[in-house]
């Protein structure tokens, strides 16, 4: 673990306290951003019938919103490096509310294409963004808890959207339906104002008047054990801080040097080709195999709650002192664990095998979804996090689009759904592979960079001891 | 039945329906032979016999329904069977049947060539077996049960599916009272699209009086089956009620939210004037930068 991006926060985060509300608050905004594109999709029908456009037509108003939330990172980044979270938060929400009310009054599909997928992925993508900054501010020791509990926002807001938006429909239609989504969506704001800039005058500087000299060895020791409340002030860190001065300023483009965060990007990039697609082609491949539509349906419902469960549970078990200094190899088995589930999945004969599959891939699913920012928390640091959730999202946007129609592709070519998952079995695992080997050498770059710094350390405050006497010794002399 | 009918017909649909039924499965002696057709017929039912076929007819044809029944044990050789049309026995129907190498058998010829004469038909052997043939015209599979629901001044389409067999066209009715009114193209108003296997009734400038059920028919020769469609007209005051009671719900949770942090970080304030000289060379610094900086500059001091 780099000990001089992670430490150097110049505060204590509070671990606690207000965090738990903005652990909330980025429960409810991450939980729109991921649902709120998916539980749209019940409208499609009724809409497709109504502006007489074919299924593809209306299957763009998804992946355009889907696009615009992903592009719109960077600029998300930047003016949440500028301004802090909440009010990029506020303008969020205020933007997805106004994109659903116009859209209600819609009289063409470019209309929903504007309103709904533009305007409303960008709106989200100025929710998703800060709420998962916001998080790195508030902590630091309970992090992966935090962080699997905001992401259990997806699944949770999935299933309460989902009845609700049938509800509304069968009451209101679909222009009805979407004036109201508007107002609910509004509450977004609600988890902005909730989201107070971390006080970060509090308690973290008396530290420094402790004697760094004797204190030095200490610290480094306590740094090696993990412990990453202590403050370990090096010149290494020092120039780092500078550099991030300016880059605060707008985005950070030196991360495409650091280490970690590009074997991230190289990883996710690939993974992605094959996240989404099982969960897009679960209930058809049920229908498939002659399942009834109901119980296909169940099937979704099965992954979604044991989705919802696993998320806090995997970020209670990174948060423990086992896991914690050694997370990105929890990250890379919960990768690899996906990428083998899909290759086992066309194993898995009649409901019950599918269900089976649908509860692993649930685990599957959840442990990865919970460490995903957390690992880059945890390579990047929290002061560049922000730029570089950014950039990976804008950079992601790609696989995430092709995913699922090169998935469909592979089906309809083949007949059969088992080489797409074979395929994205494959898609999963060699990154998940290519994780654990980098990483193992990340970590012993790492520990040697911290050894070296911690020698340096040491020489220097032996020098300024040593200055020091010999000042005493002139003054005691000069007297 | 006359020769003429014969005639017209361009195609007569003779239908066989032979019941046989082989018990093999139940041991018991009171377990029927009764032959219906290999379907489900659920074996040990105390008190007589019957099935129920269903037929489906899209042009007038000359029917003849045949019934086979293999009897109990201690049936007499020579019952009465008659037939009957929606309950109500066939005039001059009723035969004397005589048991034939272990087979009751009664046969009869319809001519089904309006819509009244389709229905429900029986063959009914004494008082003790009875099998039920319903003959009608084909039926839209799904039911739609929620109203559609539009706006004021909006269109909506209204459609309807039959997968198989097409029908030969389409009507509409909406209805008005208990009579159906039919339904023809208007400019601005009504459009009518068909299709061969479904049609879709666009409606156009809404308002409330259009709320209400519409029939789609689906024409055969035989009959036209109908299905309802329930369309319910609303004006945007409808949806506007949960918008604004949740926008103001939104409000007061922000405001609350505001309101409660200034009041805090004035509690904070006062306090505040404690503080030591360290902590209040910081104050003025907002961001990490500086603080970093002058923390730096602390320790070039040691």
């Amino acid at each position: 673990m780099p000990p001089a991006e992670v430490t150097n926060l110049g505060y204590t985060p509070p671990d606690g306290g207000w965090g738990w509300a903005i652990v909330f608050s980025a429960f409810i905004s991450i939980g729109f951003s991921y649902a709120f594109p998916k539980s749209l999709t019940i409208y499609f029908k009724e809409i497709q019938e109504y502006f007489s456009v074919s299924y593809s037509e209306i299957a763009w108003v998804s992946s355009v919103m889907l696009a615009s939330m992903y592009a719109g990172g960077p600029i998300s980044s930047i003016l949440v490096n500028r301004y802090g979270s909440r009010p990029v938060v506020l303008v969020g929400g205020l933007m997805v509310c106004s994109a659903m009310v116009l859209a209600s009054f819609g009289t063409s599909i470019i209309h929903l294409y504007l309103c709904v997928g533009v305007i409303g992925g960008f709106g989200l993508a100025f929710n998703l963004q800060p709420a998962l900054t916001i998080i790195g501010t508030y902590f630091q020791v309970k992090r992966p808890l935090a962080n699997g509990l905001a992401m259990t926002g997806s699944p949770v807001v999935l299933c309460t959207l989902a009845p609700l938006n049938q509800f509304l429909f069968d009451s209101f239609g679909w222009r009805g339906s979407f004036l109201i989504l508007g107002s609910i969506v509004l509450n977004c704001c609600v988890a902005g104002a909730l989201m107070r800039p971390v006080n970060k005058r509090a308690n973290a500087k008396p530290r420094n008047e402790s004697p760094k000299c004797n204190g030095a060895a200490e610290e480094a020791a306590a740094v090696d054990t993990s412990t990453r409340s202590a403050n370990l002030l090096t010149e290494e860190s020092q120039s780092e801080r500078k550099g991030q001065s300016n880059a605060h300023k707008l985005i950070d483009l030196s991360l495409f040097k650091h280490r970690g965060f590009l074997i991230y990007l190289a990883g996710n990039v690939v993974m992605f080709f094959g996240f989404f697609a099982p969960v897009v082609f679960l209930a058809p491949y049920a229908k498939h195999l002659g399942i009834d539509e109901y119980s296909a349906a169940f099937l979704l419902s099965i992954f979604a709650l044991v989705d919802m469960f696993i998320r806090p549970a995997t970020g209670f078990i990174g948060n423990t002192k086992w896991v914690r200094p050694r997370i990105q190899y929890f990250f890379s088995f919960a990768v690899s664990y996906n990428g083998v589930c899909h290759l086992l999945c066309p194993l898995a004969s009649g409901y019950l095998g599918l269900v089976v599959y649908a509860v692993f891939f649930g685990l599957a699913f959840g442990m990865l979804s919970a460490l995903l920012f957390e690992v880059l928390m945890d390579l990047v640091g929290a002061h560049r996090f922000s730029s570089a959730v950014g950039l990976v999202t804008i950079i992601e946007c790609g696989p995430v689009l092709l995913g699922p129609p090169l998935s469909g592709a592979l089906v309809d070519i083949f007949g059969d759904y088992k080489y797409m998952y074979y395929a994205c079995g494959v898609f999963m695992l060699a990154p998940g592979i290519f994780f654990f080997i980098m990483h193992y050498y990340n970590y012993k770059k790492l520990d040697e960079e911290q050894r070296r710094s911690v020698t340096v350390e040491m020489r220097t405050s032996e020098e300024a001891v040593e200055l020091k006497m010999n000042e005493d010794v002139k003054t005691v002399d000069e007297n | 039945m006359s020769a003429s009918w014969k005639q017209l017909l361009s195609q007569v649909l003779l239908l066989l329906v032979s019941c046989r039924h082989v018990n093999t499965k139940t041991p018991s002696p009171t377990a029927p032979a009764l032959a219906p057709l290999p379907t489900n017929v659920s074996s040990v039912v105390l008190k007589g016999k019957s099935h129920t076929e269903n037929i489906q007819l899209l042009n007038p044809v000359n029917l003849t329904l045949v019934c086979i029944w293999t009897g109990h044990q201690n049936t007499a050789p020579n019952i009465t069977g008659h037939w009957r049309k929606d309950g109500e026995e066939i005039q001059s129907s009723r035969r004397s049947v005589q048991v034939d190498s272990q087979q009751y058998n009664m046969t009869r010829v319809f001519s089904i060539d309006k819509e009244e004469n389709l229905g429900n038909y029986s063959c009914v052997f004494g008082d003790e077996a009875k099998i039920d043939f319903i003959l009608a015209a084909p039926q839209f599979d799904e039911d739609r049960d929620k109203p559609i629901i539009s706006y004021v001044g909006d269109s909506v389409g209204l459609t309807c599916k039959m997968a198989n067999p097409d029908p030969n066209t389409w009507t509409w009715y909406k209805e008005n009272g208990t009579a159906k009114e039919l339904i023809s193209a208007e400019p601005q108003r009504y459009e009518i699209k068909n299709t061969n296997n479904h049609t879709k009734l666009l409606v156009h400038n809404l308002t409330e009086a259009d709320s209400g059920v519409f029939f789609c028919g689906a024409v055969f020769a035989i009959h036209t089956t109908m299905r309802p469609v329930e369309l319910k007209v609303i004006t945007f005051m409808e949806p506007l009620k949960p918008f604004i009671s949740i926008l103001v719900e939104v409000v007061v949770l922000v405001a609350a939210i505001l309101l409660f942090e200034r009041c805090q970080s004035k509690k904070k304030v006062p306090a505040g004037d404690g503080t030591t000289a360290d902590q209040k060379n910081m104050l003025p610094q907002g961001d990490d930068n500086a603080s970093e900086g002058s923390s730096s500059m602390r320790q070039r001091k040691v």
